[in-house]
């Protein structure tokens, strides 16, 4: 089973996932693509940390290519999230874009033959229509691009809406 | 408790008002004895830190309309990002309790929960 989860800030999409991942088979393999830059970034690790203590996930810390992960048992992936592995993927410190839509594209294919149930959380940058700098806008462009081929290729597509997740494609499990 | 969210101009001042409630019944960002309240995310955008304690008295609201604020690419300014975060937060909180909750697309009440 392959779930896409998608919505704004703080919509209860981590704790969704958490709940729906703990329903689905052991090991439970958890993917941290955050990138820990400041006090900010490291509070909101260690709060994501303190959320699944006791749910047994094997935590995989990697930031950027997913392709490398190779998983020694079948089970079920948690990947978190979209949005920092695009942002991490798309910049280097020097400010350089990369094309990275076919790379990460791969990555989640080569995730997906490994595991009986991967989740994918994403983010809804597209949406509050805002003009930005062509990096920021080429960076919202790749998610939109991205979220549309998982949403294709997945099999469950929820919308989070305070911590309710809303049906976009197949049915609530 | 029936929370009532959506987007700017969507619809949900209008929808609130279809319930019975008249524009006196509504208190625009402020606690008070009105059974509706209006703007949460003013609230929450003017003390983010201290929003979590609005929750109890919200509780006690027949209808408390919030904007959906998450959306979109996240601000580089700190305030308006932890803000953000607290609304977000709040109505997650405020949608467990809540018997309903109705989100507002184009006008349209879409019950998503209740």
């Amino acid at each position: 089973m392959r779930i896409l989860l998608t919505g704004g800030s703080a919509c209860g999409k981590s704790t969704y996932a958490e709940k729906l991942a703990m329903r689905f088979s052991t090991p439970r393999y958890y993917i941290a693509t955050m990138r820990i830059y400041d006090e900010e970034s490291r509070k909101k690790v260690e709060r994501h940390r303190q959320m699944r203590k006791t749910k047994n996930f094997i935590t995989i810390e990697r930031d950027t290519d997913i392709h490398l992960i190779e998983l020694s048992r079948r089970g079920t992936v948690l990947l978190e999230c979209m949005c920092n592995l695009t942002a991490n993927e798309m910049f280097d410190r020097y400010g350089n874009i990369t094309d990275v839509y076919n790379k990460i594209i791969s990555g989640i294919e080569s995730l997906a033959s490994q595991c009986e149930n991967l989740i994918v959380v994403t983010n809804d940058v597209g949406s509050d229509g805002g003009k930005y700098d062509e990096s920021t806008q080429e960076y919202i462009r790749t998610l939109g691009r991205l979220n549309i081929s998982l949403a294709e290729r997945f099999d469950c597509v929820y919308e989070m809406v305070c911590g309710i997740p809303i049906v976009l494609k197949g049915r609530l499990l | 408790m029936i929370l009532v969210v959506g987007a700017i101009a969507s619809g949900k001042k209008e929808y609130v008002k279809s319930l019975g409630y008249s524009d006196s019944d509504i208190a625009d960002a402020i606690l008070d004895e009105r059974p509706v309240l209006y703007n949460l995310q003013d609230m929450v955008f003017s003390d983010p830190e201290g929003s979590g304690n609005l929750y109890d008295a919200l509780l006690k609201k027949e209808v408390v309309i919030c904007n959906e604020v998450g959306s979109g690419i996240i601000p580089v300014d700190e305030t308006e990002r932890k803000a953000r975060e607290a609304t977000g937060r709040l109505c997650n909180r405020l949608a467990q309790a809540a018997e309903r909750v109705v989100r507002l697309v184009c006008g349209i009440p879409v019950v998503i929960k209740g």
